[in-house]
C-alpha cells in the first residue's frame, strides 16, 4: 500500500484533530481560562493514558463528540503521489474542510503529520485578503503575495491576470466600487495564475454561475495534466468523477474508501441514500437540539407507508419527517431542500402557510411534547428521471435552524414512460420535468380584424 | 529523476520542532516579499482619502510637540528661552514614543483583524504584526527628520560626535516592541481582554516613561540608588540614550540600560517561542 516514498506529493500521517467544543473559538476570558487550564493540566497528569485510548476508542462510529470535545479527523491515513488529480468526498461535517485546512497548514493536527512537496497553493476561498480601500492594481499583487506569488512572478502575469478578469477599466478603481461578480472574477484570475506543485481546492471556490463554476473545475483539470498534484474538495459528483483518477471518501472523520472515483462514488451514495429509502436514528445517536430529537426522515411512493429508495416519475412523492418534541411548549418548523446530483439547488420548500398548498397549523404554534410527523408532497410529473438528495432542516424559525442535515437522504425518480409517449429522445439536462398547462388557441383574428374594432 | 524542480525537493513535514522560534525568522525572511505587501497595504490604507496624506506623519509629532512646549511654557512660568531648548527633548521623546504606541497599538489586534485571512491560507503569521512595526518604523524615520531643522531653528546645539549612538536606541526600542508585538498580537488571538487593556497600559505607559519631561527631574525624586530602576524600562532608556546621543543630556545609569537590554532581550526571545507555539492553535481559536 505505501508507496516509494520518492514519488508522493502528499502524505497524510496518522492525522487526527480535535476541536475544543464551547468556550475557546468564542471570545474567551483570561480568567477563565486561567482555571481552566490549570484543571485542564491536572487532568491530563492524572488521566495520560485514558486521553491516549481515546482515538481508537472513539473509532466505533458515533461518538466523536466527547464531553468538551469534537473529533473531526481520526486517524486518517492516506498519501498522493505526484501528478495525480484526487477528490475528496463525503457529508457536511464529514471532515473535509478539516483535512484540506491541515494540509494548508493552517490548522495543525492533534495527532499525526503531514508532508507536502514542493510549493502548495491552496485556495479555500476567492480573493483571500483582498481590501475594499486598494485599487484592483494593488489587491492583485497583495492577493497574489498571500497566494504565495513573487512579484517578478505577478508582474509578468500581471497583463494575463487582468485580462482573465476581464477588469482592464477598473484597474485603477478601489476594489469596493467593484459589483461582486467583478471581484469573484479577479480573485479567480490571480488564482489561476499561481503555478504551485501541489494544489489543495476547496469547492467553496466554485461559487458564481455554472460557467465560472466550469471555468474553476477546467482549471484544475488543466493543472492536472500539466503534472501537478491536485486535490480537490466538491459536492460535485460529476465533476470529481471525470476530473480524478482517484477519489477518497470520509465519513464521520473517517477515511472509508480510497478508490477509483466512480466506486468511491457509489459507496458514497450508497451510504448516504439510505437504500431503503429512509433514515432512523437511535435515540442516543438522533440528531438533536435542545428541544427537538429526529427520529426518522423517508421517502413515499403514492399512497404508500413502505419507505422507497425509488419512485415512478408519475407517482406523487412523500417526504416524511419524524420527531420528538422534548421541551413541551416548542415551536418548530420544517424545511426541505432538494439538491441534484451536481448539487444544484433544485427547491427549498417548508410548512409555512404561504408555502403551503395545503395546511399545516402545527407551524408557528407551541406542540406538546411526543413525536410528530410532517409529511411534504411532492406532485406527479413534476421531478426529472435522475437522483435527488434530500436536505432536512428544522428549527424554531425558518432560516436559523437548530437541526440541520445536509444531503441525508436520496431518492432516484423512475421513468414510467408516462411522460414520453410521444417523445422517445433524452431528457437528461433539466433539474425537473414538470408536467405543464399548454394551449393553442386559433386561429385568432387577424390584425386587420382587430384594428377594425378599435 | 527527470522533470519538475519539486522532484528533488524531499517530502516536507509540517511543524518540525522549533523551540526558540528562530527557523520562524528564517520563514519570515524567505516571505519577506509578502511582508514588504503588507507594510504597503498598512500604508496605502492609511492615506486613502486622506486630503494631506503623509503629511500627516510629520504633523502628528509636531503638533504633539508644540502643545507640550504651551503646557511647559505655561507652567515654567513663561521662560522662553528654556522652553526652545526643551522642545527637542519632547520630540525624541514623542518620536520614540509614537513608534511604541503605533506598533502596539496596531499590531495587537493585527492578526484579529485579518482573521478571515488567518483561516483561510496559510503563510508566516508574524509578518502581520510585523508589518505593523513597519509602519511605526517608517513613522519614526520620517518624523526625524525634523529633529535637525528643529534644533537648528531654536538654536539648540546637536552633539555630533555622539550622534552614532542614536540608531543604537532606535534599534534597541525596535526590538523591545517586536518582542511585545508578539506576545500581545498571538494573545490578543485569544483573549480579546489583551486588546481593551492595552489603551490603558499605554497611557500608563506614556507617564512612567520620560517622554514629555525629561529623566533628570525624577532625579531629586529617586535619588541616584533607584534611579536605575526607572531607567530599568526599555522606553525610558532609550529614549534616555537617544537624548544623550542627539542632544547631549546625562546619560542613562548604566544599570538601568543594562537590566534594559536584558528586559528587551527576554521578550524578543520569549516572545519568538511563545509565537511558535501559538502558531499551533492560532486558526483554531482566534
Amino acid at each position: 500500500m505505501m508507496p516509494n516514498p520518492h514519488e508522493l506529493a502528499i502524505h497524510v500521517d496518522a492525522v487526527s484533530k480535535r476541536f475544543q467544543l464551547g468556550s475557546y473559538s468564542e471570545y474567551s476570558r483570561l480568567t477563565e481560562v486561567a482555571t481552566q487550564s490549570a484543571t485542564s493540566w491536572l487532568l491530563r497528569k492524572l488521566g495520560r493514558s485514558r486521553a491516549s485510548s481515546s482515538v481508537s476508542h472513539s473509532r466505533r462510529g458515533d461518538d466523536r463528540f466527547e464531553s468538551d470535545g469534537f473529533w473531526a479527523l481520526r486517524d486518517v491515513n492516506f498519501s498522493v503521489k505526484q501528478s495525480e488529480v484526487v477528490g475528496v468526498i463525503g457529508h457536511n461535517g464529514a471532515g473535509k474542510s478539516t483535512l484540506l485546512k491541515i494540509l494548508s497548514r493552517i490548522v495543525t493536527p492533534t495527532r499525526g503529520r503531514v508532508g507536502v512537496r514542493g510549493r502548495v497553493g491552496s485556495l479555500l476561498e476567492v480573493g483571500t485578503g483582498f481590501h475594499p480601500e486598494l485599487t484592483g492594481r494593488e489587491n492583485i499583487f497583495l492577493n497574489g503575495a498571500i497566494l504565495g506569488l513573487k512579484r517578478s512572478e505577478i508582474r509578468r502575469r500581471f497583463d494575463e491576470i487582468v485580462a482573465f478578469a476581464e477588469v482592464e477599466s477598473f484597474l485603477d478603481t478601489p476594489v469596493k466600487r467593484y459589483s461582486s461578480g467583478m471581484t469573484v472574477r479577479l480573485g479567480f484570475s490571480v488564482a489561476a495564475h499561481l503555478e504551485p506543485d501541489v494544489l489543495i481546492i476547496d469547492e467553496v471556490l466554485s461559487v458564481g454561475d455554472q460557467a465560472f463554476q466550469r471555468k474553476c473545475m477546467g482549471k484544475a483539470t488543466e493543472l492536472g495534466t500539466q503534472g501537478r498534484t491536485v486535490l480537490v474538495v466538491s459536492h460535485n459528483l460529476a465533476a470529481i468523477a471525470n476530473m480524478c483518477s482517484r477519489a477518497v471518501l470520509l465519513d464521520q472523520g473517517l477515511l472509508v474508501a480510497d478508490d477509483l472515483p466512480s466506486k468511491v462514488i457509489e459507496r458514497y451514495l450508497a451510504t448516504m441514500s439510505a437504500l431503503d429509502g429512509v433514515v432512523h436514528w437511535a435515540e442516543d445517536q438522533a440528531p438533536r437540539s435542545a428541544n427537538v430529537r429526529l427520529r426518522s426522515i423517508s421517502i413515499h411512493g403514492t399512497a404508500s407507508d413502505t419507505p422507497t429508495p425509488q419512485v415512478d416519475i408519475d407517482a406523487e412523492i412523500g417526504v416524511t419527517v419524524e420527531y420528538e418534541v422534548t421541551t413541551p411548549g416548542t415551536i418548530n418548523t420544517v424545511q426541505i431542500l432538494l439538491k441534484d446530483e451536481s448539487g444544484i439547488h433544485v427547491l427549498t420548500t417548508a410548512n409555512a402557510p404561504s408555502m403551503n398548498a395545503a395546511s399545516d397549523p402545527s407551524f408557528g404554534s407551541p406542540l406538546e411534547g411526543g413525536v410528530y410527523r410532517t409529511q411534504c408532497r411532492f406532485p406527479p410529473n413534476f421531478l426529472n428521471d435522475t437522483r435527488y438528495f434530500v436536505s432536512v432542516n428544522l428549527g424554531p424559525e425558518l432560516g436559523k435552524p437548530t437541526i440541520s442535515l445536509d444531503s441525508v437522504l436520496s431518492f432516484l425518480v423512475h421513468d414510467t414512460g408516462a411522460m414520453r409517449k410521444e417523445y422517445l429522445g433524452s431528457w437528461a439536462g433539466p433539474v425537473v420535468r414538470p408536467r405543464l398547462a399548454w394551449s393553442t388557441h386559433g386561429p385568432l383574428p387577424s390584425d386587420s380584424d382587430l384594428s377594425g374594432n378599435t | 529523476m527527470s522533470s519538475p524542480a519539486s522532484q528533488h525537493e524531499p517530502l516536507r513535514y509540517y511543524g518540525q520542532p522549533d523551540p526558540f522560534g528562530l527557523k520562524q525568522l528564517v520563514e519570515g525572511w524567505r516571505s519577506r516579499e509578502l511582508l514588504y505587501s503588507f507594510f504597503l497595504r498598512d500604508l496605502l490604507i492609511r492615506y486613502r482619502q486622506v486630503f494631506i496624506g503623509v503629511l500627516w506623519v510629520l504633523l502628528q509629532p509636531l503638533l504633539s510637540t508644540l502643545i507640550f512646549m504651551g503646557l511647559f511654557f505655561i507652567l515654567g512660568a513663561g521662560n522662553a528661552g528654556a522652553t526652545f531648548r526643551y522642545a527637542p527633548i519632547i520630540l525624541i521623546g514623542m518620536l520614540c514614543w509614537q513608534l511604541v504606541n503605533n506598533s502596539l497599538r496596531d499590531a495587537t489586534g493585527s492578526l484579529v483583524n485579518y482573521r478571515h485571512v488567518v483561516t483561510k491560507i496559510y503563510f508566516p503569521r508574524m509578518l502581520l504584526p510585523l508589518s505593523s512595526l513597519l509602519c511605526a518604523v517608517f513613522d519614526l524615520l520620517v518624523g526625524s527628520v525634523l529633529i535637525l531643522p528643529l534644533c537648528w531653528g531654536l538654536g539648540v546645539s546637536i552633539s555630533w560626535s555622539t550622534l552614532w549612538v542614536a540608531p543604537v536606541a532606535a534599534m534597541g526600542l525596535i526590538v523591545f516592541c517586536f518582542g511585545c508585538i508578539l506576545w500581545l498580537s498571538s494573545l490578543n488571538a485569544q483573549y480579546r481582554d489583551v486588546g481593551y487593556a492595552l489603551p490603558f497600559a499605554l497611557q500608563i505607559g506614556m507617564f512612567v516613561s520620560p517622554v514629555v519631561y525629561d529623566a533628570q527631574r525624577l532625579l531629586p525624586i529617586l535619588g541616584h540608588n533607584w534611579i536605575w530602576l526607572y531607567e530599568a524600562n526599555p522606553v525610558a532608556a532609550n529614549i534616555g540614550l537617544a537624548r544623550w546621543a542627539i542632544l547631549g543630556e546625562p546619560f542613562p545609569s548604566i544599570a538601568g540600560l543594562i537590566t534594559a537590554y536584558a528586559i528587551t532581550l527576554i521578550l524578543a526571545i520569549s516572545g519568538l517561542a511563545w509565537f511558535r507555539y501559538a502558531d499551533q492553535w492560532m486558526a483554531d481559536r482566534i
